[in-house]
């Protein structure tokens, strides 16, 4: 974050096109499209670029108070997910002598483009535009030099034809802004590049686009897979009562998911007095979706396990490939969340899987608590995740 | 702010839906915005909130947090309204839940309705509950536009919910009982309203009363009623004479030159019946422009949802168009 001094010397410096200035405080979508526009860095800067809120155009302090509610309506750009992929944000506050001046920088992505309700946004010199077919092109084609993800890197061995198109066309309508689809006329391997599911430059698509779109993502990625197991009692080394490998492009994998859940989760009539009786599942089945939905979007998929789905007679487990990933440690975890795979999260965001970000545990840990479980156990090494649910007692 | 009613005597014809559907994409569109539930049977609400929500509202006894919460001590003449509290559903959207207990404020209001031409200060109070109730709570979360639903029926409730509004939106399907219904609500709009403009005058003078203007803004053709069985010719011949009908009726025009509904200036907006988004939307618990795969719109639904979304949007610019809430 920048120091105080390095504020005023970008109050005054009105040339500066990695600055905004706004006065309004209400202004979300406003806000949302400037630090899109930062985060796509269309200039190169491979700089910050910052929001001020409570500064005139011509530099000058406009007397604004910045609240708490002000400072965390502007975290909630972060996690609320309509900036695709997440962008990185510190956001701070500053006293001057004419009034409070909030400050929002925003970090160039490593997976440009980055799109804000659907459009891409970009900087042009000191105001900001949607960005047009070609604009665009230059940022897909300089995110696959730099992406660091997994997901968004190269499968190379794959083809074009081992994606189910028609698959990528449903997802497109539900990803991006549908004028931008209106005006589109760029050829298939573009419209798979700014969505990051194919290298323009290597000519194959991204491990994000297998996962998503590929007719046999296992194939190529032999851990993408969900293994099944529903044991009769407590103990692993009894014969399973059902078992199954889910697999499959992202969606029919989530869609299989969301069944065997509902299978697990069985509900029972309790009498809480002479007249009245209550219905009370073993497990709230939010809770398992919410667990499940993170093996599915944090794991590891270089790696070559499944998530392992273990149901037993009185507890689930839920075991994924990759431990903690990046800012998230053991001291901070789960207030703190960091994106093994950005490309995948911002899918399964675009298809309603997710609906803010970063609070998927503790949302799980609330819903098992209101429905009377233990809370959620968690266990995790530098290789793997495990989260161990216990039923309700009855 | 800018409030709207919507509101038919015929029951039936998707009005809630409607109104539920309009408050979101108000809200989608960055326009803060206040759903009022006036309808003593609460479909409205019971959209917008889960069963846990409202037993949380509707607990036994006193219910603070909705409307009835808001009139009981007129209701009980223990003194005036009590200060209301909204419902936030979302970040620029605001709920003021109904309640079944509403309809026992139905004779109140009739009795009340002629003591105003006595210059009876308490009558004024009755009167005028659901228009203060409504102001100050939508004062309360800042609101630019409120949007209210209400019975089908031509009751005493619904006159004082008329008192509320700027505007009125006819929702109608067609059908005879729509049109039928079109005969009735024309005059008595009129009669409601050269009626309260003569007592207005006796209000006591501390007292904020409503104009009771209630504009009317258009019609809302909604095709849900249409059944598959139904010959097609028949609801065309329903269709053409809408326009009319309205005009005469409703605005007390005698029509001459008769523009055809998709060109007619008072429709509003003619709505499709969406099939199967419907059942899928009450299942999430959204609007059924907001599905996504994740709740089963995929395939030819997504292609649906889309084009609801558009259906929706064209008719919230299209009453702002009409009345004075800034869209961007």
């Amino acid at each position: 974050m920048l120091t105080r001094d390095q504020l005023l010397a970008l109050l005054s410096d009105l040339e500066s096109d990695r600055v905004e200035r706004t006065v309004s405080t209400n202004a979300r979508d406003k806000f949302g499209e400037a630090v899109c526009a930062f985060a796509n860095d269309l200039p190169g800067y491979g700089k910050p670029g910052y929001l001020l809120i409570g500064v005139a155009n011509d530099g000058t302090v406009s007397g604004l108070t910045v609240t708490d509610e002000m400072l965390t309506n502007l975290g909630g750009l972060r996690s609320e997910g309509k900036i695709l992929p997440p962008p990185v944000l510190h956001i701070a506050k500053f006293s001057l002598d004419g009034g409070d001046v909030a400050v929002v920088e925003v970090q160039p992505s490593d997976l440009p483009p980055v799109r804000y309700n659907g459009r891409v946004w970009i900087r042009v010199g000191p105001r900001k535009a949607v960005a047009t077919e070609r604009e665009e092109r230059i940022l897909s084609e300089r995110r696959v030099a730099m992406a660091r993800s997994f997901d968004a890197r190269p499968c190379q061995e794959a083809t074009l034809d081992d994606l189910a198109l028609g698959q990528f066309d449903a997802y497109r309508r539900v990803a991006v802004d549908a004028e931008t689809i209106a005006a589109n006329h760029r050829p298939l391997e573009q419209q798979l590049a700014s969505l990051r599911f194919f290298d323009p430059n290597r000519q194959c698509p991204t491990h994000a686009g297998i996962l998503l779109f590929g007719t046999n993502p296992r194939f190529f990625l032999p851990g993408a897979y969900v293994q099944y197991l529903r044991m009769p009692g407590t103990e692993l080394t009894d014969i399973p009562e059902d078992q199954a490998e889910i697999s499959g492009d992202l969606l029919s994998v989530l869609k299989e998911l969301e069944l065997r859940v509902r299978l697990v989760v069985q509900t029972r009539m309790r009498s809480v007095s002479p007249l009245q009786e209550q219905l009370t599942p073993n497990y709230p089945e939010q809770a398992l979706r919410e667990l499940l939905l993170n093996a599915v979007m944090h794991r590891n998929y270089d790696s070559n396990t499944p998530i392992r789905f273990y149901v037993f007679a009185d507890h689930v487990e839920i075991q994924s490939p990759g431990g903690l990933y990046g800012e998230a440690t053991r001291a901070n975890f789960p207030h703190q969340n960091s994106y093994r795979n950005p490309v995948l999260a911002e899918a399964m965001k675009a298809l309603g899987y997710v609906n803010r970000f970063g609070y998927g545990i503790e949302r799980a840990q609330a819903l098992l608590r209101q429905n009377g479980n233990p809370p959620a156990a968690f266990e995790f090494d530098e290789r793997n995740f495990l989260v161990v649910i216990k039923q309700a007692a009855p | 702010m800018t409030s709207l009613v919507f509101f038919n005597n015929k029951g039936g014809v998707g009005k809630t839906v409607l109104v539920y559907h309009l408050a979101w994409m108000y809200a989608s569109l960055g326009i803060r915005t206040l759903a009022v539930d006036l309808d003593p049977q609460a479909n409205l609400t019971s959209m917008f909130l889960d069963e846990a929500a409202l037993e949380d509202l509707w607990p036994d006894g006193e219910h603070p947090g909705t409307l009835y919460g808001a009139i009981k001590p007129i209701l009980r003449g223990r003194g005036d309204i009590a200060p209301p509290t909204a419902y936030t559903v979302g970040e620029a959207l605001h709920l003021l839940p109904g309640d079944l207990g509403l309809s026992g404020f139905e004779d109140k209001l009739s009795d009340a309705w002629p003591k105003c031409h006595n210059k009876d200060e308490a009558a004024f109070r009755v009167t005028t509950a659901f228009y203060r109730i409504i102001e100050q709570v939508a004062a309360d979360v800042r609101a630019e536009i409120t949007l209210i639903d209400i019975g089908p029926n031509l009751g005493a409730i619904n006159r004082s919910a008329l008192l509320a509004v700027d505007a009125i939106c006819v929702p109608l399907a067609p059908d005879l009982f729509s049109l039928q219904g079109l005969k009735n609500l024309g005059p008595t709009l009129q009669d409601w309203r050269e009626a309260w403009h003569d007592m207005r005058k006796k209000a006591p003078a501390d007292l904020p009363v409503p104009d009771g203007k209630f504009k009317p803004l258009g019609y809302v053709v909604m095709q849900h009623g249409f059944r598959e069985s139904r010959p097609v010719k028949a609801y065309k011949r329903w269709m053409d004479r809408i326009p009319a009908t309205y005009q005469e009726y409703i605005l007390g025009k005698q029509a001459r030159r008769l523009p055809s509904l998709d060109m007619d200036p008072n429709c509003l907006a003619i709505l499709k019946h969406y099939r199967s988004l419907m059942p899928m939307a009450m299942e999430a618990n959204k609007p059924m422009f907001s599905l996504k795969p994740s709740d089963g719109a995929i395939g030819s639904h997504v292609e649906a949802v889309k084009k609801c979304f558009d259906d929706f949007d064209r008719l919230a610019r299209r009453i702002a168009n009409k009345t004075d809430i800034m869209l961007f």
